[in-house]
């Protein structure tokens, strides 16, 4: 099969794009914890980059694409990329190498436990963190990677639908996130913000990156990725304005952290969407991740867990919303190759995207409390007490964030 | 769709327009004569 050149420059700077995503979560995170807890929460997703690079291509990438065992799992026939080469794979790729494509999921599969990072900061012990990520990259997102967008996965076969990832990416992020933090337990004390700047940076960048995310999920440099780069951006600005407004009403005054989060909730919210839905339903998809979202983040301190940074409000709470505007907002008028949702006559579009839900949310909260409980009953999941208070970056790598008070 | 979108926008323009911002006095240190620099004798 040809190459098609332009295509496969794209899904390579896509890749790069959203590579550039998980460092820029680091800061994103790092400006939200306390100073003593800068460096090991950068560190928390440089490491992530790292690790599952080597993981991804090990076993990570044919348990999630390789061929279908059951709908399940991908088998271990393209372990260590054994056949993915510089020829296309058709049924993924056309015209875009397989190892073009695999670094592009490569990506994806390192960023989302990084998310779940910010879910258990300021306690987690180090080697807590490293088996934690290497066991749910394993367990938890190759499965779903391979329910959703493997070929013969049984969601994808049911017609569930998501372009980049609000499933596989952000609820089972967001929901792992819940549960770990739920079986980790609270820190000492909460700490506040350290640099709001760092975290905007973050934001910025993520923002940057989100093009990659989405518009590269279109798999080619055509008017689809040009609908979801454009959606991709109405509805992160949508959900930063929205935020911003609603804190603004509950606590008098606008935020720049709201303005922030806002915009990666309406990031996350559009990404199961952005190639199926009009530049108008991202408006409106955008509008409703950043209250939702910010609702969510009001009810975490009654449910008494502490999710550190919010990745439930944020990617746990948004990816679920996305995922169901999809099957509202949907329209083949977008994407002939997709289906209507239900404000295009198809109700039954909604009902599988909420079957898709329900099942990421199960699997991955059952799954993640099972990783965390045996971490927790043999290496153990948190730091001394003394050591919480001294701070991860000393305690945990002997290294501190800054030279000055 | 487009109408709802429409509306969306102009709801926050609205908020932006009539929500007051609620001030904070600022710390005394900040605004206290004393903490401006002596000036300097010729």
């Amino acid at each position: 099969m040809d190459l098609d050149t332009g295509n496969t420059a794209w899904i390579l700077v896509s890749a790069a794009l959203v590579m550039l995503m998980t460092p820029a979560l680091g800061f994103f995170y790092a400006g939200l914890v306390g100073k003593r807890n800068a460096l090991s929460t950068l560190l928390h997703s440089f490491f992530v980059l790292c690790l599952v690079s080597v993981q991804f291509v090990l076993w990570g990438y044919t348990l999630a694409f390789g061929p279908s065992q059951g709908g399940l799992i991908g088998g271990l026939d393209w372990a260590g990329l054994a056949g993915v080469g510089p020829e296309p794979n058709p049924d993924y790729a056309p015209g875009v190498p397989h190892l073009a494509y695999m670094a592009f999921q490569m990506m994806f599969a390192v960023i989302t436990p990084a998310l779940i990072t910010g879910a258990f900061a300021e306690r987690v012990s180090f080697k807590a963190f490293i088996l934690f990520t290497l066991l749910w990259s394993t367990v938890v997102y190759a499965p779903i990677a391979h329910w959703v967008w493997g070929v013969g996965g049984w969601l994808r076969v049911f017609g569930a639908i998501d372009f980049a990832g609000g499933t596989v990416v952000h609820i089972s992020s967001g929901v792992s996130a819940l549960v770990a933090a739920l079986v980790i337990g609270r820190r000492l004390a909460r700490t506040e913000p350290h640099d709001a700047t760092m975290t905007v940076l973050g934001a910025g960048l993520l923002w940057f990156g989100w093009f990659g995310f989405n518009a590269g999920s279109a798999l080619a440099a055509n008017g689809l990725a040009a609908n979801a780069f454009v959606v991709t951006n109405t509805a992160a600005a949508m959900g930063a304005l929205t935020w911003l407004t609603v804190s603004w009403i509950h606590r008098g005054r606008p935020s720049a952290l709201g303005a922030a989060l806002g915009a990666v909730a309406g990031l996350v919210a559009i990404t199961p969407a952005a190639g199926f839905v009009t530049v108008p339903a991202s408006i409106v998809i955008g509008l409703g991740a950043g209250t939702v979202c910010y609702l969510a983040t009001l009810l975490r301190p009654r449910l008494r867990i502490d999710d550190a940074l919010d990745v439930w409000a944020v990617h746990g709470i948004g990816g679920t919303w996305g995922a169901a505007a999809t099957g509202l907002f949907a329209s083949v008028a977008v994407n002939g190759a997709g289906v209507n949702g239900l404000f295009a006559g198809n109700p039954d579009l909604l009902v599988k995207q909420l079957v898709a839900i329900g099942a990421t949310w199960l699997y991955a909260g059952v799954m993640t409390a099972v990783i965390v409980k045996i971490i927790q009953l043999t290496v153990g999941l948190r730091v001394r007490e003394d050591d919480e208070v001294l701070g991860l970056d000393r305690s945990q790598h002997g290294e501190i964030a800054y030279q000055h008070d | 769709m487009e109408i709802a979108a429409f509306a969306s926008f102009a709801a926050l323009v609205l908020a932006w327009i009539v929500l007051p911002v609620r001030s904070e006095a600022p710390a005394a240190a900040e605004t206290a004569p004393e903490a401006l620099p002596e000036p300097v004798a010729a």
